[in-house]
């Protein structure tokens, strides 16, 4: 029996489709799990087996829209998983900067203390966490690990003369009015790009003529999965490239990633791959330590 | 012989009451206050024995001896004017004299107050009538038409309680004036009048809530005597001995709709125990004024109802404008008509008492109606007109439900477009609802008129050519039937009934603003969440609840599907990314209150002067005590500081070198198991001008596993697990949720509706408009399914998903995920005030157990079913360590010979038995220290239990 497939090194039409698209049902997709086993297409005469060459020949990345905020851009060639990885890290595990230590020296507005700290570390805050260390536990703070800010505020009447008036100086506490204070050489550092937070339109409490605001508000470096403040983006997401007939393409990644401002979104990507080659470095590491024996590693 | 009359007149009640439930036979026959005739303050006026125990001879008014006969046949005729069908004949005591009546003052002497000349003729002619009554009820039934509720309010029950202690205040005084008289003293008005009677009283009946006896059997009674005519006699028959009293309790300030609704409940106040099902059932009459949803489970089902939106509880007006209109319009009085002229003519009553005939009751009724709608007489007095039985009863007394209906008149409405344009702009126009009612658009029907009405559901019913029936109103919106708590459900219509109960109740939970001005004031428990936001769908009724402006919940974005299996069983799975971001974060406030009190030692009883105080300080440092604002402070700190004077002991005086204990320490903790910040102190005076201080505590409660949450449909749950973003799943926007709820929790609950507002807030969501949940609406799930379609979505708002551990498409199954927003409440069940463990700890003082609770660190129960299944596992050490090890283990040293507790001491090593004489043969035994107490107990008793080792 003739098996032309066979000659030429190719699947079937319809395991090629598999192979390579998503379909899609009236109720749900289905196919959506990659044939990863190297053997898998080994009858058919077709090698399933990773290779780099192949990998760096056939990934292409194209960037389809590009701004302050967000990027979108197509990756091609890779699996499920990588994609998913790139996603799950710029979520939570690039570094950013966010205020985590309020000191609160008065507080007459309605706005409760917790309430008032927890608003102030939802802000987003334009500065370069890779400029920064993250502080390990009881280390000194220095200028290299917390970035402070002031906050000194009080409402008044506008009008002295007529206290009916309903006109009010500072009852509305933004971001902006968060003074950044630098220390050490910081001043020095940033003075190309000042440190300030990213919207100076955010609404931290509202006063009322009498009651004030004084605080000193210090920000650190960490990661999104200590705290989603800590996470730089607004949302990372994916979608597969759709296809006119019911399927997507399997290796084909529509990604747009939304910064907070804190980072331009293509310099979060490359954050997310840096990472992601730390991450497999430390594991290369480990396993490595792991054979050789040399313990310790292992226990990490 | 007048005693004899009443014999008889109470036997042919209590007949009566024999035949309606014969002939009812199961037919839902409940009615007690047909005739809100009864007037209580007639009824109280004339004494307060009632038929009953008249005619059992209870209550004895002089004796009967060495009375002349002559005083007694007026005293007679005076129990006959007063206490038989006291509401017929006579007037109310404000009232004062009617014109007519001054003619017969003089034919007859002086009247007892209030009571009306011809009284005897007319209640003649009322007894005639019962009878009439009751034989039409024998020979013809006719089935009965159910009943009406006749709330008493607080403010008729306040009035009664202060006439209460009004007239104990006047006996008082007559008795003091008496007692003056007698002894010759001087009378003095200031000692007479005891001015702390009333408001004592008062006080104590709020307190308290005293039960004022008596006043429900006037109703009872008054519904045996209106017996056949609309409203059936009540077979709610416990209401004769059930008595109406004052309940007054802390008014709930947990979401603003709770406090709303607390304020609109209603009690019936019958056993909770019983079986009968028949008061629990909502009846027809209810259709508007009671709440179909709202009532709680359990023991009070039904029992416990909630007054509709729109209901209205009449406050009462006085019946002379309605008497002398009717005399005016040509009514007969029965003093002056042929009893042969009755049959043939409609017989006329007002507040349940017989005034007259009428021969054109069709023109009466037309003016009478015409003057109601035109407010000249007051909007709440009800015209019922029984064609069937030809009469015509008015009423115009306290404490009928009452709801506005639209006026229709040749089936179109009276309401026209310009009063809705009117209406619409308020202050340029200046009309508003009282307007409608006084120009007869709109008016207050209660349920005894609601029976003798045609009303339409809506408007459409009018407008089809629908001549089938005559419409003489319509309902203003059949929403309005639902109460408080149930009008916040979005599409309560589209759910199984029970579930929208489930809601009522659990709304009543929920966190959100209770009030405005929360930190002003200083209540016991508070919960605010930091950021509520008003539901996406809405309904009409929404506005005047004020649920926008002080709202319980918050749009989350839910997705219905199976994701790890950790929202299984009715719990969620949370994003802790959302949490992170302020998603439920509430406040939590507890005040701790403290006064200085006054301490009597036993040598100074008696004036304000004696007495010591306590005080606030802090024993070792020298402040004040109280904690200041801002500290943290957590489980067991001292926040109130305050020392006690201890009364010194006799021994101690003598001794006067002698150091003793001055003060002891009566301060005040935070609760163990809190913790948070001092919000606020509060240090002021109370009336008696002690030092009194309020303490708020505060603590942020962040959603976390075990804390509960619901959404409007009676679908509750506790946080299984909490993932952040990049675990939880997300769709091709990047959109991941913030509650993954398990599908498992729809099918068997019927709860359409919690889909249909999802996907409704779903559209809501794009457009960026309220969507409109209002229950009898005719919105449909097709109309929003398009809209959202025309967003580009799919139109039954399912999306595909990815997963966000593999980042690989949901397949099959798990796909097609319906997701949207919904509301959900925080429910104040959290597991912080619930977690509790223990392994050693305080004991009770009369059998060393273990204490119970855990606000006092109380061990966890082992009872009999546990006990019962260590038995069966056959593990009885276990079971030992558990009962007896763990509890009250107790050692004591038994006599060998008589088997009787030994004394023994320990330090010096003796032991003996003094009975047996016995200082050797001892031994040590190990018993729980209950059973010591019980032999104890015993041989207190002269019984001897012995342990013989």
């Amino acid at each position: 029996m003739p098996l032309p497939h066979v000659s030429d090194g190719t699947l079937p039409a319809h395991v090629e489709e598999q192979r390579t698209r998503v379909s899609i049902h009236e109720d749900a997709p289905r196919m959506t799990a990659t044939v990863e086993a190297a053997g898998a297409y080994f009858a058919s005469g077709v090698d399933n087996s990773f290779s780099m060459e192949r990998f760096r020949r056939d990934l292409r990345i194209e960037v389809q829209q590009l701004d302050e905020e967000e990027i979108v851009f197509d990756v091609i060639g890779i699996d499920a998983a990588i994609a998913n990885a790139f996603r799950r890290i710029l979520l939570s595990e690039v570094p950013a900067m966010a205020i985590d230590k309020v000191f609160i020296l008065n507080n007459t507005s309605m706005t409760e203390d917790e309430v008032l700290a927890h608003r102030l570390g939802l802000i987003p805050i334009r500065a370069d966490p890779r400029l920064f260390r993250e502080r390990v536990g009881d280390e000194d703070p220095d200028e290299h690990h917390v970035i402070a800010f002031r906050l000194e505020i009080k409402c008044t009447r506008g009008n002295k003369d007529d206290p009916g008036s309903s006109e009010m100086v500072n009852s509305r506490v933004l971001s902006s009015h968060l003074q950044w204070i630098p220390q050490g050489d910081q001043e020095e550092r940033f003075r190309e790009r000042e440190i300030k937070p990213v919207h100076d339109d955010i609404l931290i409490a509202k006063l009322r003529p009498g009651q004030e605001i004084v605080l000193e508000a210090w920000c650190e470096k960490g990661i999104g999965k200590t705290h989603s403040k800590w996470s730089p983006v607004a949302t990372a997401s994916y979608r597969l490239l759709p296809e006119i007939r019911c399927s997507r393409v399997r290796d084909h990644f529509i990604f747009s990633v939304e910064s907070t401002g804190i980072l331009p979104p293509e310099e979060l990507f490359c954050e997310a791959a840096k990472v992601l080659m730390q991450k497999a470095a430390d594991l290369a590491q480990l396993l490595k330590d792991a054979v050789l024996g040399q313990g310790g590693g292992a226990d990490e | 012989m007048a005693r004899n009359n009443y014999q008889d007149f109470v036997e042919l009640n209590v007949s009566t009451c024999g035949a309606t439930d014969a002939n009812c036979g199961g037919s839902p026959c409940h009615s007690y206050a047909s005739d809100a005739s009864l007037r209580d303050v007639q009824f109280e006026h004339s004494g307060r024995a009632t038929y009953g125990d008249l005619a059992r001879g209870k209550r004895k008014r002089g004796s009967t001896q060495g009375v002349s006969k002559d005083k007694r046949i007026e005293y007679a005729k005076q129990i006959l004017q007063r206490e038989m069908l006291p509401h017929v004949g006579s007037q109310p005591c404000c009232s004062g004299v009617t014109p007519h009546s001054r003619s017969t003052i003089k034919r007859h002497g002086p009247t007892p107050l209030g009571i009306q000349p011809y009284c005897e003729t007319k209640k003649a002619y009322f007894v005639g009538y019962i009878v009439h009554k009751l034989l039409i009820l024998r020979f013809a039934p006719r089935p009965p038409l159910g009943h009406t509720c006749a709330p008493a309010a607080a403010g008729p029950l306040l009035g009664q309680l202060f006439r209460q202690l009004f007239r104990k205040l006047s006996k008082d005084v007559q008795k003091y004036g008496q007692k003056c008289i007698d002894k010759g003293q001087d009378f003095s008005p200031v000692a007479a009048v005891q001015h702390k009677t009333i408001s004592n009283g008062l006080k104590y009946a709020l307190a308290t809530g005293t039960h004022l006896a008596s006043r429900r059997a006037g109703r009872a009674h008054g519904s045996a005597l209106t017996l056949g005519s609309t409203t059936e006699i009540g077979n709610w028959g416990q209401q004769k001995s059930a008595p109406g009293s004052i309940r007054a309790g802390v008014l709930n300030r947990l979401t603003f709709a709770s406090t709303l609704s607390h304020l609109r409940r209603l009690n019936t106040p019958i056993g909770r125990e019983g079986k009968l099902a028949k008061p629990r059932q909502l009846h027809n009459t209810h259709w508007g004024m009671v709440c179909p949803a709202e009532t709680p489970e359990g023991q009070a089902v039904g029992l416990v109802k909630n007054l509709s939106l729109m209901a209205y509880i009449s406050v009462g007006s006085a019946p002379e404008p309605i008497l002398e209109f009717l005399e005016e319009w040509a009514t007969e009085n029965l003093e002056e008509i042929q009893p042969s002229a009755i049959p043939a003519a409609t017989k006329v009553f007002v507040n349940g008492a017989w005034v007259g005939i009428h021969h054109q009751p069709d023109q009466l009724v037309k003016t009478l109606r015409a003057m109601r709608r035109g407010v000249d007489i007051s909007a709440e007095v009800s015209i019922v007109r029984d064609i069937q039985a030809r009469e015509l009863r008015l009423f115009s007394d306290a404490g009928r439900c009452c709801r506005p209906i639209l006026i229709v008149e040749d089936q179109s409405l009276l309401l026209k477009k310009e009063h809705i344009d009117k209406l619409r702009d308020k202050e340029v126009s200046r009309f508003n609802w009282s307007d409608c009612i006084a120009n007869g658009l709109i008016e207050y029907i209660d349920t005894e008129e609601e029976e003798t009405v045609m009303i339409a559901m809506n408007l459409s019913d009018l407008r089809a050519d629908n001549r089938m029936y005559r419409y003489t109103h319509c309902e203003i919106h059949p929403s309005m039937i639902l109460g408080i708590c149930a009008s916040i459900i979005p599409f309560p219509d589209h759910n199984q009934s029970p579930r929208n109960t489930y809601q009522s109740a659990m709304g009543k939970q929920a966190m959100g603003v209770y009030i405005t001005n929360y930190q002003l004031r200083m209540d016991t428990m508070a919960n605010v969440l930091y950021y509520p936001q008003k539901p996406l769908g809405i309904t009409r009724s929404m506005s005047y609840l004020h649920f926008r402006e002080l709202p319980a919940g918050i749009n989350a974005t839910v997705a219905i599907m199976c994701y790890s299996g950790y929202n299984q069983e009715d719990s969620v799975i949370f994003s802790q990314s959302s949490i992170d971001r302020g998603f439920f974060r509430s406040v939590f406030y507890r005040c701790y209150r403290d006064e200085e009190r006054k301490v009597y030692f036993s040598g100074d009883r008696g004036g304000p002067e004696s007495g010591r105080s306590e005080k606030f300080e802090r024993p070792s440092r020298e402040t004040d005590g109280l904690v200041p604002p801002g500290v943290r402070v957590s489980g067991d700190d001292i926040i109130i500081g305050k020392t006690a004077p201890v009364e010194p002991r006799a021994e101690e005086l003598q001794d006067a070198g002698a150091a003793r204990y001055e003060k002891r320490d009566a301060s005040t903790p935070l609760r163990s198991s809190e913790a948070g910040y001092v919000d606020q102190v509060l240090l002021t005076t109370n009336q008696e001008g002690r030092k009194f201080v309020k303490v708020r505590i505060r603590s942020v409660r962040v959603p976390q596993i075990g804390d509960k949450f619901a959404s409007r449909h009676g679908q509750k749950g506790t946080i299984g697990i909490t993932y952040r973003q990049e675990d939880m799943p997300f769709n091709c926007e990047g959109i991941t949720p913030d509650i993954i709820v398990n599908p498992h929790a729809i099918p068997s609950r019927m709860t359409i509706g919690h889909l249909v507002e999802c996907l409704l807030s779903k559209v809501s969501s794009l457009t960026g408009d309220e969507g409109d949940a209002t229950p009898f609406a005719s919105v449909t799930v097709d109309d929003i399914s398009k809209l959202l379609q025309n967003f580009g979505y799919q139109k039954r708002g399912f999306e595909v998903m990815y997963n966000g551990h593999t980042g690989r498409r949901l397949e099959r199954l798990e796909s097609s995920i319906f997701l949207g927003p919904t509301y959900y409440q925080r429910l104040k069940h959290m597991v912080d005030d619930k977690i509790h463990s223990r392994a050693r700890g305080p004991v009770t003082l009369l059998t060393r157990q273990p204490m119970e609770g855990r606000a006092r660190d109380g061990g966890l129960r082992f009872g009999e079913m546990e006990r019962d299944c260590m038995i069966s596992h056959g593990v009885a050490s276990i079971m030992k360590e558990r009962l007896f090890e763990c509890s009250d283990r107790f050692r004591v040293h038994v006599c060998d010979i008589c088997g009787m507790v030994a004394i023994a001491n320990l330090n010096k090593g003796t032991f003996e038995c003094r009975g047996c004489r016995n200082k050797t043969r001892i031994s040590q035994v190990f018993m729980p220290y209950a059973c010591k107490l019980l032999f104890q107990e015993l041989m207190a008793m002269q019984i001897a239990p012995r342990m013989m080792v």
